[in-house]
């Protein structure tokens, strides 16, 4: 039979419905091939019940009226044959196209309906809510209890940024920057400068670029540049004799240009390193590209070579210089006991082990109890602990093309 | 919501949880959260083996089907970590076997693999489908043998660039009759023929294979079987790539590759004749990898061959491609991801290819997708790497080896900070950067300020001070990996940031000035960190505590110091203060 024959025959054949109660007691009817699209509608038809509204479908408690209605939306479409591929992505796209919480509801409900396409569908949208979140977001978007304790939830390792001691140094480098910088103003004000402020400035631009150990003795002439370059600060020789023969003669080019030197070229120099060199303090951005364009083409008008700025050092000054950095260091080495007290102190909260502090062997029952670990340990904690680990590590999926090209060591090339 | 959401249901939308971060944040979101995870984690990614022990993996991930594992560090590559240093894979084996009877995929990369882990794994696991071994050693063509007699279900076996020891090709033959699961066989490594006859077998029973990389000792004119026998390949690795100019061949192989409609991947080309090259010309346009690293010859057909590939997306290539091909490559190949540029003749001084950094900056210039690059060259300027930064903002992976330590730039002999710093300023998505020439403490003060997203750095005979250290170690909040090697940065960059070292992966130093005292102190301070000082040359204390160590290698770890250390690696923890010596009976030697 044809489908108009059977219109002809049963004009008034109606869809046949099924009767479905939901949680909140009401009851409701859908046509049945948009509702056996639900396997579990579908067993409970089979089992003899939904047929009419004295005997309706009990429904899961998880499946709610709007629920239901979103269901039945997905349903009635899909269960068309006559949609393309294409046609039905489409749909499904728009579908999930709702807030969390509802997703979360939908996903739970089509669970139990044991609908299987859209729990994919709705898993797969939740999963894109997650992907790239924090904890603590993911804990907010689903509203779940924060209830890993502080033990089991590894401590955070700190941002270093925030230790008081990195920010001293880097406070006290930007304060020589800003030294040099006000010299410069000055500089500029004044016209006459003391010989011994041009050194300063000297000084601090070498001290901030980092003036080698190696320095403290006097140099004499320019030709420090020249010295400053050949030098090998390693102990191993250079990779091979073509390199060195090759370092060697790049170097008297350097003392030639060297040679042709002025007051004038420096101090013009100076300036334009000046601008260009020192990136504001960190935290602001710099015009690093404009700047350094600038100093591009001036140094091209002088053929000056390199960076190098620690000529005609002052070796008091540079003394001087060399000793705040040793003091600062001899702090940074007796900050430890304490800072040491405090992360111990954080080790044994968190690690709850049956340790005893006491002031000189606190350290070394804390490193012997880690040893000891696989007795004592609080396992969660460990595991926690992993997590903390691998979170800072590279998606497994990733592939990991082989890099790294097998040059022997003989050769200077190293990437 | 937590309470009426079932579990298999909030596993179910894991399992669309790809990245091992996604994962790891879900595990901290609550209590329950972190059980469902953990019992639902099918994948493990442990980038330094010696970070956790496989017990503590095991307990808390009970059900793992997938595991990765990486041993030494990225300089042993470079033959810098000695041998016998570590990275033993055995005890992750046997432990795996007992815990993972469903275990189906093992990866690994630099680790030590014997024979009798080989065969361990081809006995244990059932269900055992993939065999990854990227830059490893220690086994034998006999481990292989295990390999493909036992493992029924096998899909994938890669040997990636790893030494083995050649005993035979015999071990191809182990492969049952019945075997016809592999996707992927990469066996390009190996040095001795493989039963052409048994490989042909092989490839012609199964259908699924994919990707099949041959080793040199496959000749070129019987390449053409195999391609006959798998036209479905999406990735290929020719053998030797050279044969005696015979029509024949040329016919049967251009023939061959007609038929090969699905290829993608190119690769293997080792001596390459040129006047084979044009047979492939059916498949360029739907190249997309092409690794002719190999292809020792400097020849035109080569460049012609490279910009008939208008869909390149990855090209590796010696530097006999020139700049004049690489500007071929730029105006052919506006696809283009990924350059790698190794040297032909490294040990050379002098240049002899006419490669500069002009080939590169064309490149960046006309490749609007480029991200990653790996170049070697001789020589480099700031306005170069201005230009490519300024270009290329999109840039991910930049690494740049200039052959001569301590190079300047050629045209004002300026160090080389301005450009990287650029590279740095520009690039704000740059995860991997490798630095090489003239370089001083300034570059470094750039990278801390602008490179946000760096994750691992490697930098070599450059810096003045530890200032340069201490920059890095400060700004670069994304750092996982830094790797150094004669630089002049010594202790107080070190200890300052020690804090700084729990948040990454790893550190190499290698010939820099960091003494012995500064080691124990921060392997006394630092529990969660393994300092191992490795001296080839005799115990680091035979010497004053300033004496700087030879290599230093810090990684973060809850595994506490590993017990399989060779005669020259130390690790520093509180017990060495008080003599060496009672270390190494610790040890157990």
């Amino acid at each position: 039979m044809t489908e108009v024959d059977s219109e002809i025959i049963k004009p008034e054949m109606m869809k046949s419905y099924v009767w479905l109660q939901t949680s909140d007691g009401s009851i409701q009817q859908v046509e049945q091939e948009v509702a056996i699209f639900c396997p579990f509608i579908c067993h409970e038809i089979h089992s003899g019940v939904g047929s009419s509204k004295n005997y309706p479908i009990t429904l899961p408690p998880r499946v709610n009226p709007p629920m239901l209605s979103l269901i039945f939306d997905y349903c009635r479409f899909h269960q068309v044959p006559g949609h393309s591929n294409k046609e039905r992505k489409s749909f499904d796209e728009k579908f999930v196209r709702m807030d969390t919480k509802r997703l979360c509801e939908l996903t739970s409900a089509a669970d139990s309906l044991q609908l299987k396409p859209l729990v994919d569908l709705t898993s797969r949208a939740l999963a894109r809510v997650i992907e790239g979140k924090s904890p603590e977001e993911i804990r907010e978007i689903f509203h779940l209890p924060d209830d890993l304790t502080e033990e089991e939830k590894l401590e955070p390792i700190k941002n270093t940024m925030d230790d008081p001691r990195i920010r001293l140094l880097n406070r006290l480098y930007a304060r020589k920057r800003k030294e040099l910088q006000e010299r410069e103003r000055l500089k500029y004000a004044e016209v006459e400068e003391e010989h011994v402020d041009d050194r300063s400035v000297d000084d601090l631009l070498s001290f901030i670029n980092g003036g080698n150990g190696d320095s403290k003795e006097a140099r004499t002439s320019k030709n420090k540049k020249k010295n400053r370059r050949r030098k090998d600060h390693q102990k191993n020789a250079p990779l091979n004799c073509t390199s060195t023969s090759n370092s060697t003669s790049s170097s008297s080019n350097a003392v030639d240009l060297n040679n042709k030197d002025s007051n004038v070229l420096n101090s013009e120099f100076r300036d334009a390193l000046v601008c260009g060199n020192f990136l504001p303090s960190l935290g602001k951005t710099s015009k690093l590209l404009d700047i350094e364009d600038d100093r591009f083409a001036r140094e091209d008008e002088f053929d000056d070579d390199d960076g190098d700025l620690d000529d005609d050092i002052d070796p008091a000054i540079k003394e001087k210089i060399d000793r705040e950095v040793e003091d600062f260091a001899r702090r940074l080495n007796s900050d430890w006991p304490e800072r040491m007290q405090e992360i111990l102190s954080l080790g044994q909260e968190r690690r709850t082990l049956p340790v005893s502090i006491n002031g000189n062997g606190s350290s070394r029952r804390f490193v012997s109890a880690c040893a000891s670990f696989h007795l004592f340990f609080n396992f969660n904690i460990l595991c926690k602990q992993i997590a903390i680990l691998d979170s800072c590590e590279v998606s497994v999926l990733q592939s990991s093309h082989v890099d790294g090209f097998s040059v022997p060591s003989s050769c200077s090339s190293f990437w | 919501m937590a309470q009426s959401f079932p579990e298999d249901v909030l596993e179910h939308v894991f399992s669309f949880l790809n990245y091992d971060k996604d994962r790891n944040a879900v595990s901290l979101v609550c209590k329950s959260w972190y059980e469902i995870e953990r019992l639902c984690r099918r994948r493990i990614f442990i980038g330094n083996c010696y970070a956790v022990s496989p017990e503590i993996v095991i307990r808390r991930f009970p059900d793992v089907r997938a595991v990765e594992l990486k041993g030494k560090p990225h300089f042993a590559d470079f033959n810098l970590v000695p041998e016998g240093w570590g990275g033993y894979v055995y005890p992750w084996i046997v432990s795996l076997a007992r815990a993972y009877p469903w275990l189906e995929e093992i990866k690994l990369k630099r680790m030590v693999v014997t024979d009798e882990s080989l065969e361990l794994i081809s006995k244990s696991f059932k269900n055992f489908k993939v065999l990854v071994l990227l830059s490893c050693e220690g086994f034998t063509t006999d481990g292989l043998a295990s390999i493909a007699a036992n493992c029924r279900n096998l899909r994938e076996l890669d040997l990636g660039e790893s030494e083995v020891e050649d005993l035979s090709g015999h071990w191809l033959s182990h492969f049952p009759d019945n075997c016809t699961s592999l996707v992927s066989l990469n066996i390009s490594c190996l040095g001795s023929e493989v039963s052409f006859c048994a490989l042909e077998r092989l490839v012609a029973r199964c259908p699924n294979l994919k990707t099949l990389r041959l080793n040199r000792a496959v000749p070129l004119e019987k390449l053409p079987n195999l391609l006959c026998r798998a036209p479905q390949l999406v990735e290929l690795g020719t053998g030797a790539y050279s044969a005696e100019i015979q029509s024949d061949i040329f016919s049967n192989l251009a023939e061959a590759f007609l038929g090969c409609k699905q290829l993608k991947g190119l690769s293997g080309f080792w001596d390459v004749v040129p006047a084979y090259l044009p047979a492939m010309y059916s498949v360029c346009s739907r190249i997309t990898s092409l690794n002719l690293s190999y292809a020792t010859a400097q020849n035109p057909e080569l460049v012609h061959f490279v910009s008939q590939c208008s869909n390149l997306q990855r090209l590796w290539v010696l530097d006999y491609i020139e700049d004049a091909g690489l500007e071929a490559l730029a105006a052919s190949c506006k696809d283009l991801h990924e350059l790698r540029v190794f040297p032909s003749d490294p040990f050379d001084a002098e240049a002899n290819v006419s490669l500069t950094e002009q080939g590169l900056v064309a490149v960046s210039e006309g490749c609007p997708k480029l991200q990653s690059v790996l170049y070697f060259c001789r020589q480099m300027s700031n306005a170069a790497l201005v230009a490519i930064a300024r270009s290329r903002p999109n840039m991910i992976r930049f690494r740049l080896c200039i052959i001569e330590p301590r190079a300047p730039d050629y045209l004002t002999l300026e160090p080389l900070d301005t450009g990287f710093g650029a590279i740095v300023e520009n690039c704000k998505e740059l995860r991997r950067l490798s630095m090489s020439g003239l370089l001083t403490d300034r570059v470094f003060e750039y990278i801390g300020t602008h490179a946000k997203k760096l994750e691992m750095l490697s930098i070599a005979f450059a810096g003045d001070s530890d200032l340069g250290l201490h920059h890095v170690l400060s700004g670069c909040e994304s750092l996982r990996k830094l790797e150094i090697r004669d630089c002049p940065f010594g202790d107080k960059a070190l200890l300052a940031n020690a804090t700084k070292l729990e948040t990454m992966r790893s550190l190499w130093m290698s010939s820099c000035s960091v003494s012995f005292g500064a080691c124990k102190l921060l392997g006394q301070k630092m529990p969660r960190l393994n300092v191992e000082v490795i001296n080839e040359r005799g115990p680091p204390d035979s010497g004053p505590e300033s004496c700087p160590v030879e290599k230093l290698y810090v990684y973060r770890t809850i595994a506490g110091p590993r017990v399989d250390m060779p005669g020259f690696v130390w690790t520093m923890d509180e017990q060495v203060s008080s003599s060496l010596s009672r270390v190494t009976e610790r040890r157990g030697d």
